[in-house]
C-alpha cells in the first residue's frame, strides 16, 4: 500500500518547544487527518466506530467483565486499523533522535512497527496504572 | 542459479521442517507420558517430571503416601502415618519383624520402628523458581536429622524441559542426600568461614538449583525443629522502656506499631470479587504503651499477668471473605492459617493460645468481623528482633484445580524507642541474586568491558571506515572479529548468556502480570546483556546486537567467513532480492505467533521457541540433545556455510523482535543523494538490506559497516571516484571527504583588487 495523501513532513515539524511536542503527542494518539476523512469517509466511520468499541473495552477490561484475550483481541484489531488509516492520512513517521525533526515517509513495515510498538506502550503504560489503581479486575 | 536458488529453499525447509518435526517429536513424548501417568503410580509412570500432573487431593488428604511415591524416598520403610503437625509431614516405619499380613494388614505399632519423616516441599515453603512455580519435591529424612531421599515430583522450569537434560537435576538433588537439616548448603565453591559445605551446580539453571536448594534445606529444617531433632535456641528477650502514653491506631500504624496484610482473591487463584480475600491488621502486645493502646489500662494488666516469663502475646483483627482463623478453630485444633516466624523458627497456635478479643480501644481503629488475641510461648521467639506473621493459603491453580501452598507474610519489628537500648542489630541475609552477583563478579566485570569495548569501537565507526577501503577492511574488521570470538567462546560456551526470544516473552508477561526484579537480576550476564541491547537498539539499531554480539548470530557468520577462506566460496551464494523480500517476513510471522501463543500456554511458546537452536549450541552442547534438535541446528550451522546468516535474515524471532523497535533507532547509516541510483552498496551487502533506490532498511541491518567503508573510500564509492577522477585529470587537489561523504569543496578565492 503506497502513501496516498503526503510523504512529506507533517505540518507541525517546523514547530517548536512545548508547541512541538503538544503537536508530537497529538500525532501519537490520533491517527486521522483532515485530509484522510475527506479521501476515506468509509475507512473513518469504520474507525470512529472502532475507537468507540475499543473505548468500551476498555471500561469492561476496568471492571473486570472482559477477559485478557479479548482485550489483547481488540488491541490486535485496533492496531491493524490504526496501521490502514495511519498509511492514509499519516504516512511518515519519525527518522532519527526523538527530540529531532526530521520524518521519513513510512513504508508497510515502518508502519507496522511504530503502531504495534507504540501501542504495546499505550496498552502497557494503562494496563500498569490501572491495576496499580486497583481498577483493572480482570489478571488472575 | 536455478540449482541454488532450489537447494537454498530446500534446505531452509528442511530445518523448519525438522524444527517442527522435533516439536511434534516432543508433544508426543508427552502425551505417552501423560497416558503412562494416568495408568500408573506417579513414582512409576512418569519418566520426566516437567509440568507432571499431580493429583488435585496431594495439598489436602491425609494419607500422603497414597498420592506420591514415599517409597522412593524411604525405600525401606514399611508403613507410613497420616500427615501429622503444621506444617505437615508424615512418619516412616519399619516393622520391627518382617511379618506383613496376608491381607495386607500392617501389624499393630508396638511392633514398628520410626525410622524417619517423609515430607512433601509445598506443605512447607512456597520459593517459587525459575518458572515462576515451585519445584514440587518429596524429601525423607531419618530420626538424626539426615536427609536420606530427595525426589523431584514437578517442576516447570522450561530450560529442564528442552535445555539441559532432566537427569541433571536428579543428578543435582541426589547431593542432598546424607546431609543434616541443619547443615549450610551453598552453591558452587563453599566459602572457608562460616562451615559452608558445596554442591556443584547445574550449568545454564543457577537459578533453579539455588531455589532447590532452599526449598530442600529449609524444608529439612522446618521438620527437623518440629519433630524436636533440633532443640529451639533461645533469644535474648526484650527489655521495654517506660513509655507510657496512649496513642491511637492512626499513630501505631503509622510508626510501624501496627503492621497491615492484605491478600486479594487474584493473589489465591480465585476470581475478584471487589472484596479483599483477607484484609488483617496486627501488633505486639507486650510493649506497653502499644498494649495498653489497643486493650486498655485494665485489660492489658490482666493480660499481663496471666502471661508467664517469655510468652508474648499478638493481636489480629481481619475483616474479608476468608478467615484467618480456619478450619482448626476447633478445640483441640491447630489454627492453620496462621502463624508466627522468625528466622528459620516458626511458631504455630493452638486453642489454649487464644484469648477473645472484643473490642480495640484506640481511637479511629477500623471496623472488623474477626479479632483474636495469640499467645507465642517459646523462648526462641523475641520481641526485640523482626518477625513475621504469615498467613497460609492455598492457591488454586483453575486449569488443573490443584492446590499449592502459597504465604503471604509482613515484617513486624518492635520500634526502638520502646526497647531499652533501642533495636539490636540485625544482619540480614543477602538476597539470593546478590549471592549470585557476587559470586560472578569477575565474570560480570569481563563482560561488561566487552560489551563497553563494543559499544566504543561502535561509537567510533567513522574513525575507522574511514581508515579502511574496499580492498583493506582491517580497521573494522580486526575489532569486529575480536568481539566475535569473544561472544562465541566467552559470551557463548563460557557464560552461556545467549539472549532469546523466550526472555522477550517473560518480560512481556511479567511486565502484565507480576513483575520481579528478582526474577531479571538472579541471571547477571543475561540482565546486564538486556540493558545493552535495549539502549542499542534505540541508539543504533539491532544490527549492533545481531551483527557483532549475538553469540549465535557470530558463529554463523564466522562459519561463513571461514568456508569463504577454505575454498568453498565458488558454492557459496545469495539469495535473489525477490525470494529475500518474501523469505524476510517469516521471522515476524514467528515472533508474533510465539507471542500470540504464549498469552495463552507459555509452556507450549516455550517448546516452539526451541526455532532457536541457541539452546542446542551452547547451554547443552549439539550432542547432549535429541538428535532432532542437534539435526535441525547442524543444519542451520550447515546452511551457513553456504549463504550468510540464514538464521538470522529469515528465522530469528529475537531478530524480529528487535527489528521493530530497530524502525525508531536515533542513528542511522549515511546515504548519499547519488545512493538512490547506484547500487555499489546494494551489490556488497551480505544483509540484503539495501533496496534498489538505495535505502538502507535498518531491521534487517546487521552494521557490517560495508557500504560505509564503501562511503568514503574514492576509489570504489562511484561517485566518489568519479570526483576523484575529475579532479586528478583537472589538475585539482584532492580535499579531505567530509561528513556527507564528498570531497570538501574548493571554491576559487577571489585575487585581491580582482573588483578595482
Amino acid at each position: 500500500m503506497k502513501p496516498t495523501i503526503h510523504d512529506n513532513n507533517p505540518s507541525y515539524a517546523e514547530a517548536t518547544g512545548i508547541k512541538w511536542l503538544v503537536y508530537e503527542m497529538v500525532d501519537h494518539l490520533w491517527p486521522w487527518s483532515k485530509e484522510g476523512w475527506r479521501h476515506h469517509k468509509a475507512i473513518q466511520t469504520a474507525g470512529l466506530a472502532l475507537a468507540v468499541a475499543a473505548t468500551v473495552a476498555w471500561g469492561l477490561a476496568a471492571s473486570g467483565k472482559l477477559g485478557a484475550s479479548a482485550v489483547i483481541g481488540w488491541w490486535l484489531g485496533w492496531s491493524i486499523y490504526e496501521i490502514v488509516i495511519r498509511l492514509q492520512c499519516k504516512p511518515y513517521i519519525k527518522d532519527g533522535p526523538w527530540w529531532g525533526h526530521h520524518y521519513r515517509p513510512a513504508g508497510r513495515m515502518d508502519m507496522i512497527c511504530y503502531v504495534m510498538f507504540k501501542n504495546l506502550l499505550i496498552g502497557a503504560v494503562l494496563f500498569i496504572v490501572l491495576r496499580n489503581l486497583g481498577l483493572l479486575q480482570m489478571v488472575n | 542459479m536455478v540449482l541454488i536458488r532450489r537447494y537454498f529453499i530446500f534446505a531452509l525447509c528442511f530445518s523448519v521442517s525438522v524444527l517442527g518435526f522435533s516439536v511434534a517429536a516432543l508433544a508426543d513424548s508427552e502425551k505417552s507420558t501423560d497416558h503412562a501417568v494416568q495408568e500408573h503410580h506417579p513414582s512409576e509412570g512418569h519418566p520426566g517430571s516437567y509440568e507432571a500432573p499431580l493429583p488435585v487431593e496431594l495439598s489436602t488428604n491425609p494419607d500422603l503416601c497414597a498420592y506420591v511415591p514415599c517409597h522412593d524416598v524411604f525405600p525401606n520403610a514399611d508403613y507410613f502415618s497420616p500427615r501429622k503437625g503444621r506444617p505437615s509431614y508424615v512418619e516412616a516405619y519399619r516393622n520391627k519383624k518382617h511379618g506383613q499380613l496376608e491381607n495386607g494388614h500392617h501389624e499393630d505399632a508396638d511392633s514398628r520402628e520410626l525410622i524417619g519423616y517423609a515430607f512433601l516441599s509445598t506443605d512447607i515453603v512456597d520459593i517459587p523458581a525459575y518458572s515462576g512455580k515451585p519445584v514440587v519435591t518429596l524429601m525423607g529424612m531419618d530420626v538424626t536429622g539426615k536427609i536420606v531421599g530427595v525426589k523431584v515430583l514437578r517442576h516447570s522450569e522450561p530450560i529442564l524441559l528442552v535445555g539441559i537434560p532432566e537427569g541433571e537435576l536428579t543428578k543435582f538433588i541426589k547431593q542432598f542426600v546424607g546431609k543434616y537439616a541443619w547443615d549450610k548448603l551453598e552453591i558452587g565453591k563453599a566459602r572457608a568461614e562460616g562451615g559452608y559445605i558445596g554442591i556443584d551446580a547445574i550449568s545454564g539453571a543457577t537459578v533453579t538449583v539455588i531455589s532447590e536448594n532452599q526449598v530442600v534445606m529449609r524444608c529439612a529444617y522446618e521438620i527437623a525443629k518440629q519433630v524436636g531433632i533440633i532443640k529451639a535456641v533461645p533469644r535474648p528477650q526484650a527489655k521495654f522502656t517506660s513509655v507510657l502514653a496512649q496513642y491511637s491506631w492512626d499513630a501505631l500504624l503509622a510508626e510501624g506499631s501496627i503492621q497491615h496484610l492484605m491478600v486479594s482473591p487474584s493473589d489465591v487463584g480465585m476470581n475478584n470479587t471487589g472484596k479483599p480475600y483477607i484484609d488483617l491488621y496486627f501488633g505486639y502486645l507486650n510493649a506497653p504503651a502499644i498494649g495498653r493502646s489497643i486493650l486498655g489500662e485494665r485489660n492489658y494488666d490482666g493480660l499481663m499477668a496471666e502471661l508467664k516469663p517469655n510468652e508474648h502475646a499478638i493481636f489480629i483483627i481481619a475483616n474479608g471473605a476468608a478467615s484467618f482463623k480456619g478450619s482448626g478453630f476447633v478445640r483441640g485444633g491447630i489454627y492453620d492459617r496462621i502463624q508466627v516466624s522468625q528466622d528459620m523458627d516458626s511458631f504455630t497456635f493452638r486453642d489454649t493460645d487464644y484469648r477473645n478479643l472484643y473490642s480495640i480501644k484506640a481511637t479511629g481503629a477500623p471496623e472488623f468481623s474477626e479479632s483474636a488475641i495469640f499467645i507465642i510461648r517459646s523462648t526462641s521467639y523475641s520481641a526485640a528482633y523482626p518477625w513475621s506473621l504469615v498467613f497460609l493459603g492455598n492457591k488454586m491453580d483453575k486449569q488443573t484445580g490443584t492446590k499449592t501452598f502459597a504465604n503471604f507474610d509482613r515484617e513486624y519489628w518492635l520500634q526502638g524507642r520502646y526497647l531499652e537500648g533501642g533495636r539490636p542489630v540485625v544482619v540480614k541475609a543477602e538476597p539470593v541474586w546478590l549471592k549470585i552477583w557476587k559470586s560472578r563478579i569477575w565474570q560480570i566485570v569481563a563482560f561488561t568491558a566487552i560489551l563497553i569495548f563494543t559499544a566504543v569501537i561502535y561509537a567510533n565507526r567513522d574513525w575507522l571506515v574511514r581508515r579502511s577501503s574496499r580492498k583493506d577492511k582491517r580497521w573494522v574488521s580486526i575489532p569486529k572479529y575480536a568481539i566475535w570470538l569473544a561472544s562465541i567462546g566467552f559470551i557463548g560456551f563460557g557464560l552461556m548468556a545467549q539472549p532469546s526470544i523466550t526472555q522477550v516473552l517473560t518480560w512481556f508477561h511479567s511486565m502484565l502480570f507480576q513483575w520481579k526484579w528478582e526474577l531479571f537480576l538472579s541471571d547477571p550476564f543475561i540482565f546486564i546483556f538486556w540493558l545493552f541491547i535495549i539502549i542499542s537498539v534505540f541508539v543504533w539499531g539491532r544490527g549492533l546486537f545481531c551483527g557483532w554480539m549475538c553469540p549465535f548470530g557470530s558463529l554463523s557468520e564466522l562459519f561463513y567467513k571461514i568456508a569463504g577462506k577454505i575454498g568453498l566460496k565458488r558454492f557459496q551464494f545469495t539469495p535473489n532480492s525477490v525470494l529475500h523480500e518474501r523469505l524476510k517476513w517469516l521471522k515476524y510471522g514467528i515472533f508474533w505467533g510465539l507471542l500470540a501463543v504464549s498469552f495463552f500456554s507459555m509452556g507450549l511458546a516455550e517448546k516452539l521457541a526451541e526455532i532457536e537452536p541457541f539452546k542446542t549450541t551452547f547451554l547443552v552442547g549439539l550432542f547432549n540433545r535429541s538428535w532432532p534438535y542437534t539435526l535441525f541446528t547442524a543444519s542451520l550451522l550447515g546452511l551457513s556455510l553456504f549463504t550468510e546468516r540464514p538464521f538470522c535474515k529469515y528465522l530469528c524471532p529475537l531478530g524480529a523482535a528487535l527489528a521493530m523497535p530497530t524502525t525508531f533507532r536515533w542513528f542511522g547509516l549515511k546515504r548519499k543523494q547519488e545512493c538512490t541510483t547506484c547500487s555499489a552498496c546494494a551489490a556488497g551487502c551480505g544483509s540484503l538490506a539495501i533496496d534498489k533506490q538505495g535505502v538502507i532498511d535498518h531491521r534487517e541491518c546487521m552494521l557490517c559497516l560495508d557500504c560505509m567503508i564503501l562511503y568514503y573510500d574514492d576509489h570504489a564509492c562511484p561517485p566518489l571516484s568519479k570526483e576523484r577522477k575529475l579532479r586528478v585529470k583537472s589538475g585539482l587537489p584532492l580535499t579531505p571527504i567530509n561528513a556527507a561523504g564528498y570531497y570538501i569543496p574548493i571554491y576559487p578565492v577571489p585575487l585581491k583588487g580582482t573588483d578595482e
